[in-house]
């Protein structure tokens, strides 16, 4: 399909793939610690967008069946699974991110910088 | 012929390592120590001495322990041929294990607990080698004896030994790389890796690319320990190690594992049959043959006594190479026979080597002239154990070199026999120097040695000794004389320069450097690579010194005097029989910085000593000294007055490092050297000589004509 | 009972509370509930060997719902295995922090945790699931590697922590690919599903290139490694130990059993090429690492390179598609982690008596601390592959299979690590034993740095403790007798492995 029609149907992905490569060029380019882990959590959330983005299902209903009403009266229900994956991911990032700053506070207040030149600077001199 | 199932093999292995353990909680206690060596030395050779009977009549052992990996049984089966070498291995421990109590003590070496549990590991190790069911098996046991040789390499703890051991382990762990890739290749195309005796049938239908290929692997990885060129370098640098250790390992234990990798290889692993067919038995035959030759040219260059042996020893070793490369019953037998009588004439001369440096602290060739009548026993075993390495009757090389002879011959190679009748000729080239001036030369009337020393072609002016051994050219003579000239008026301070070796004792990293006026020492000879300082072993204070008294004398006379050669008083009586060549005296008094006679009053009374030894003197009557040592020398049983018949009959060696040209003092077969020493000495030569005059009845030629006979089918 | 599986699981994660909860009370909270859940551990374990070994492989069905739609975990022999290995280097390890590691009832919750992820790692049988526990094993990695508050652990912890992200992450993407594939996360269900969509579309080959791309960050293959020697090097002795036995060994089962039982050696023979990278990537681990390990002077930061290089084996093992070669692999991924257990401790007591873990510290160390030299060259030469030594039979076994197979290249790295293992082994062992303090010119050993590194606690050199003696020597007599005992090993593993060929 032609580039237009990639952009305005899968326009997801083309977000997805950008903030994937946002958050890698971020984790390994910048020096200061806070911003990988900045880029970190950009990566994440672009896996997070493609999980939700795929699990999009047009014109389909949220998967709530009112009681009573057997399997339910649409035609096409969104799969809850991709969303409940992705809430476990998320929590995984937010516990991971927490641990990476918990670390970071312990290297700034050692080294009394975030910069990861002048942080290896400080160790040579030890 | 049957199978007997018994834990007979297995004890067999187990038992030295159990000594490992009786060694290490004895450590404390280093008279106790020796104990659990002996004990254990001696029961192995009773287990697998109670073998024999069995495996002679055709039987084999078995103890069955299970599987090792999938299709690997992991089985010790005591044949013919494993006996053979397990008997080998034991019998000669026994007899080392002596040797080394008397070597280990003698020079007083450190960390005795480590070396002999390494080399009780080491025997089990060789034993398990030789009681290997299959290649695997056989993996096993020989990377263990790598692992357990180690520590007996690196023993002295040098930077020389730590380098000799790197090599060492860089050189048989790669041989094990290239033997488990062979062995990976048999596995793979044959299914099994089990030695049957006439070799694995389906070697011989399989792609006969990876069937030589996978013979190129294994012959060459065993072949690191086989010594063949070009991976035998690793064997003249392990010569570090102490000398029992070069004996027993590096001339039984090591360096047969790897020929009888080979053995196995040809007779069980692929057959003779095979090895022919494949055309991969010659070209082995090919490189041991080169590796015969060369290394006995090499061998004629090493100044160093051990040296010369170990490339002796990669010289023989291919002896046996080029017997089992060869298709032919009788090549076959003279290279398995050739297993044990390399084995006992190679052990005698190194006990002989071991005991001239226990005793006499020489490792130089150069500097053993007249040596003989110091050891006479122990230069006697020599000389018997060297022409049995020529292949001359009545010593145990010379059976095996006749079934190679007729082997080679019969095989259609008739260029192989007259390579092992050249390598004859050599090896009288090389042994026969040292033989005859031990006992028929003086340090005044040596030859130069090493026979090769100057460029091959030879030197177009006449080349004179200069009384060390070392050849000396033309023209250097008349500077010597005139100072023997200004000797003689007794004038110390005479500071001639002198082109003679003035501190003829080759001790180079001694004060050597400190008389300025002398001559900058003469290496071992102008060609010669292996200069003396390379070797740990001389460099110990331990080596140059003994346990008598004398030898703090003469260190403490070193430091105070400050040169080599003590000023003697012209009173002195010291004229203890040693020697010197005029010219030697000569030097060394115009060395001696301080001329002042009260430096010899001072000197006299360490001088007096009767247990002294003075290294030279070249006091005012130097000639006429010269002559009373001349008369000495020849008439030992005249002693000058005083002091003398004492010295003679001390047991105080002389110092090699301290004296140019030591005339040897006497002593017979009770004083030459401690039994502990001398008793392996004299058993393993007497091997030697049962091996050749009676192989039949000596039980290793029986065990080799079982094994060739079911291998190739013809019975000799 | 088959409720052992899970409880595999849940005791320890249950337990992680215990030692924060309960050390308001008591102090040594921490220490005993590690040791009570290490036991209790060891005896679920046992209960699932047994079962496997007489009943064959089993499942259980988490909460009851079923699969493909619940969660699975699954056990066979390989399973069975790897758990009883956990919790033996549970045991090992928890009994070792009792004298020398860190005290802190964090430190214990922390453990725990891992012990919890890495058993996970091992019994699960869905995908995500496996997403799930690795992460819970990183995280509790990250935080354990920084658990002797020095700020140099720290930093390491949080590159490790960057690096390993990533790769989890890009595991994620992998199994979100496969999901949108094929709908279902269940490994057993997407062997199934994978050949209906078919093997060789982008959307399989690329989920395929994900995972993998993303555990070999995880285990520590070249060019990924670079968090490893840093977060060996700087963090608690018994830490080190712990990981470099359990965290890459679960990576790599991880690997072994998303190519064998999600997308099956099918999938080999339709994208050879695959495989094929797989296995020339691991190749080149093995040879880099080894070189690498050379050149080192910290004696744990050489030690990380040989686990890179002995996992570039393992993986090579299992990228050739052999039988043979697939055991080796799984023999020598436990025998591996018993070694390098084995070693780590005995390089903290080296350390500890030397006052620094450089190798030139390690110089004439063979007198002073014996019996943890001569453990440490026994489990050197066992790892080099000396047999009857476990190290042996893996490689002889990968070594075989490989051939088999027609990777005459994998075959030949493999023989010839051993030369190259030997290489930077020698080193040490040659200046334990070979070598005498005055002989060496003195040397500044970094003791500033390394002084930290003993959890927090005395930095004064001390003397090696019983338990270091007693661990030291387990380990190298486990890695002798079970490379006695391969072929009864190998024999258990045969049927686990054989369903795939």
């Amino acid at each position: 399909m032609t580039p237009i029609e990639l952009l305005t149907s899968r326009y997801s992905y083309i977000v997805f793939v950008a903030l994937v490569g946002i958050g890698l060029y971020g984790v390994i380019n910048s020096s200061n610690l806070v911003k990988k882990v900045i880029g970190l959590n950009i990566f994440q959330v672009g896996i997070f967008l493609f999980f939700i983005a795929s699990g999009y299902v047009n014109d389909a209903a949220p998967p709530l069946i009112e009681k009573g009403t057997g399997t339910g009266t649409e035609t096409a229900y969104a799969s809850p699974l991709p969303h409940v994956l992705i809430l476990t991911a998320i929590v995984v990032g937010v516990s991971l991110t927490a641990v990476a700053l918990a670390l970071i506070i312990r290297v700034y207040n050692a080294y009394g910088s975030l910069d990861e030149d002048v942080i290896r600077e400080v160790q040579l001199n030890d | 012929m049957s199978t007997i199932i018994s834990l007979k093999p297995l004890l067999a292995v187990i038992l030295p390592a159990i000594g490992i353990g009786g060694i290490v909680l004895s450590r404390r206690y280093p008279n106790i120590r020796e104990g659990p060596t002996i004990v254990t030395a001696v029961s192995t050779v009773g287990v697998i001495a109670s073998l024999l009977p069995a495996v002679l009549s055709g039987n084999v052992y078995i103890t069955n322990l299970g599987t090792f990996v999938p299709g690997v049984a992991f089985t010790l089966r005591a044949d013919a041929l494993g006996t053979l070498f397990a008997l080998l291995a034991s019998f000669l421990w026994v007899i080392t294990s002596f040797y080394s109590i008397g070597y280990m003590r003698g020079l007083d070496e450190h960390a005795q607990t480590r070396y002999f549990a390494s080399f009780a590991g080491s025997v089990s190790a060789a034993i398990g080698v030789a009681f290997a069911s299959n290649l695997i098996i056989l993996y096993i046991f020989y990377e263990l004896l790598t692992v357990a040789t180690y520590p007996l390499v690196t023993h002295d703890e040098s930077d020389a030994a730590r380098a000799a051991g790197r090599k060492y382990l860089a050189y048989t762990f790669g041989g094990g790389v290239a033997v488990l890739a062979g062995i990976v290749l048999v596995f793979w195309s044959t299914g099994t890796v089990a030695f049957t005796p006439g070799g694995i049938a389906s070697l011989a239908s399989i792609d006969p690319l990876i069937a030589r290929g996978a013979f190129a692997l294994l012959a060459g990885g065993f072949g690191v320990k086989a010594a063949l060129i070009p991976v035998h370098s690793w064997l003249p640098d392990a010569m570090v190690a102490p000398t029992p250790v070069s004996g027993l390992l590096h001339a039984v234990a090591v360096v047969k594992s790897g020929v009888f990798g080979i053995s196995r290889l040809v007779f069980d692993v692929y057959g003779p049959e095979t090895v022919a067919a494949l055309g991969v038995g010659v070209p082995l035959a090919a490189i041991a043959a080169v590796t015969i030759v060369i290394a006995s040219i090499i061998a004629l260059r090493q100044d160093n006594l051990k040296r010369r042996l170990a490339y002796s020893t990669i010289s023989q070793l291919s002896y046996i190479t080029l017997g089992l490369g060869l298709f032919s019953p009788e090549a076959l037998i003279g290279g398995l026979l050739h297993i044990p009588a390399h084995a006992f004439m190679k052990l005698t001369l190194f006990f002989c080597a071991g005991a001239i440096h226990v005793e006499t602290h020489t490792d130089n060739i150069s500097k053993m002239a007249g040596i003989g009548r110091r050891m006479p026993l122990t230069m006697s075993a020599f000389a018997i154990a060297s022409v049995g390495m020529a292949g001359l009757p009545l010593v145990a090389g010379f059976v095996s070199k006749w079934y190679l002879l007729i082997g080679s011959v019969d095989a259609g190679y008739p260029i192989f026999a007259i390579v092992l009748l050249s390598s004859g000729i050599l090896n009288i080239a090389y042994f026969w120097p040292i033989v005859y001036q031990a006992f028929f030369q003086t340090a005044v009337e040596t030859d130069a040695k090493p026979v090769i020393e100057f460029s091959l072609g030879g030197q177009w002016r006449p080349i004179r000794t200069d009384g060390h051994g070392h050849g000396r050219e033309y023209g250097d003579e008349h500077t010597e004389e005139t100072e023997s000239e200004s000797e003689s008026d007794g004038d110390d301070t005479a500071d001639i320069a002198t082109t003679g070796d003035g501190n003829a004792n080759g001790q180079p990293d001694d004060t050597d450097a400190e008389s300025s006026q002398q001559e900058p020492k003469i290496p071992d000879g102008p060609s010669d690579p292996n200069a003396e300082t390379t070797y740990a072993v001389d460099v110990y204070p331990s080596d140059h010194t003994t346990t008598s008294t004398a030898d703090t004398e003469r260190s403490a006379r070193k430091t105070t005097a400050n040169n080599r050669d003590e000023t003697a008083n012209p009173n002195a009586t010291m004229n203890t029989g040693e020697d010197n060549t005029s010219i030697e005296t000569a030097s060394r008094s115009s060395s001696s910085t301080d001329a002042s006679p009260s430096t010899h009053a001072s000197d006299t009374p360490l001088t007096d000593t009767p247990e002294s030894k003075t290294e030279t003197e070249h006091s005012p009557n130097a000639s006429i000294n010269r002559d009373d040592t001349q008369t000495l020398r020849d008439d030992p049983d005249l002693g000058i007055s005083d002091g003398d018949d004492e010295t003679l009959k001390t047991e105080e060696n002389n110092d090699d490092m301290h004296v140019s040209d030591p005339a040897w003092e006497r002593r017979t077969v009770r004083t030459e050297s401690t039994w502990f020493m001398l008793a392996p000495i004299v058993i393993a030569v007497t091997g030697a000589v049962v091996l050749g005059v009676i192989p039949q009845q000596a039980v290793f030629l029986s065990l080799i004509e079982q094994v060739v006979t079911a291998a190739t089918g013809v019975v000799i | 009972m088959t409720d052992a599986l899970p409880l595999l699981v849940v005791v320890p994660l249950f337990a992680a509370l215990f030692p924060v909860a309960l050390g308001y009370l008591w102090n040594d909270a921490g220490w005993a509930t590690a040791a009570i859940t290490a036991v209790v551990h060891l005896g679920l374990a046992g209960v699932v060997a047994q079962q496997v070994l007489t009943g064959g492989q089993f499942s259980y069905a988490v909460g009851g719902f079923q699969p493909p739609i619940g969660i699975e975990l699954v056990a066979d022999s390989v399973t069975a295995v790897l758990v009883i290995l956990i919790s033996s280097i549970t045991i090992l390890i928890v009994g070792y922090t009792r004298r020398v590691g860190p005290h802190q009832n964090a430190f214990y919750s922390e453990l725990l945790l891992l012990t919890a992820g890495v058993s996970g790692v091992v019994i699960t049988g869905d995908l995500f699931n496996l997403y799930v526990f690795l992460e819970i094993t990183g995280l509790a990695t990250y935080a354990l590697v920084a658990a002797n508050r020095s700020p140099a652990a720290a930093l390491a912890s949080v590159k490790y922590l960057l690096v390993g992200t990533i790769g989890a992450s890009l595991y994620l993407l992998g199994v979100g690919y496969l999901y949108v594939a094929t709908g279902t996360l269940n490994m057993a269900d997407l062997a199934t599903q994978l050949p209906a969509v078919g093997y060789d579309t982008p959307l399989v080959v690329t989920g395929f290139i994900l995972l993998m791309t993303g555990l070999a960050i995880k285990t520590a293959l070249f060019p990924v490694h670079t968090w490893q020697p840093n977060a060996y090097a700087k963090s608690p002795h018994s830490v080190t130990a712990y990981i470099a036995a359990l965290v890459s060994t679960a990576a790599a089962y991880a690997i072994f059993r998303i190519i064998y039982t999600v997308f099956t050696p099918s999938f080999a023979s339709v994208v050879p090429l695959a495989l094929d990278v797989l296995a020339w990537v691991a190749a080149v681990s093995i040879i880099v690492g080894s070189v690498l390990a050379v050149v080192q002077s910290d004696l744990k930061r050489m030690l990380a390179y040989s686990s890179v290089a002995q996992f570039g084996l393992i993986i090579a093992g299992i990228a050739v598609m052999n039988q043979i070669a697939l055991t080796g692999s799984v023999v020598h991924l436990v025998g591996h982690a018993v070694m390098k257990a084995g070693l780590f401790v005995a390089v903290g007591g080296l350390a500890s008596v030397a006052g620094g873990q450089t190798i030139d510290d390690m110089i004439g160390l063979g007198r002073r601390a014996p019996i943890v030299s001569l453990g440490f060259a026994t489990l050197a030469f066992a790892l080099v592959g000396v047999p009857p030594a476990i190290g042996f039979a893996g490689k002889w076994q990968i070594v075989l299979g490989a051939v088999s197979a027609g990777h005459w290249a994998v075959g030949v790295v493999a023989v010839v690590s051993t030369m190259l293992t030997l290489a930077y082994f020698l080193r040490v062992v040659e200046r334990l034993y070979f070598r005498s303090p005055s002989s060496v010119d003195e040397q500044t050993s970094d003791m500033s740095m390394n002084m930290t590194t003993d959890g927090g606690d005395t930095l004064v050199a001390s003397s090696i403790t019983t338990t270091t003696r007693i661990i030291v020597t387990l380990s190298a007599i486990s890695a002798i007798g079970l490379g006695l005992a391969a072929s009864d090993l190998i024999t258990i593993l045969e049927p686990a492995v054989e369903v795939y060929f």
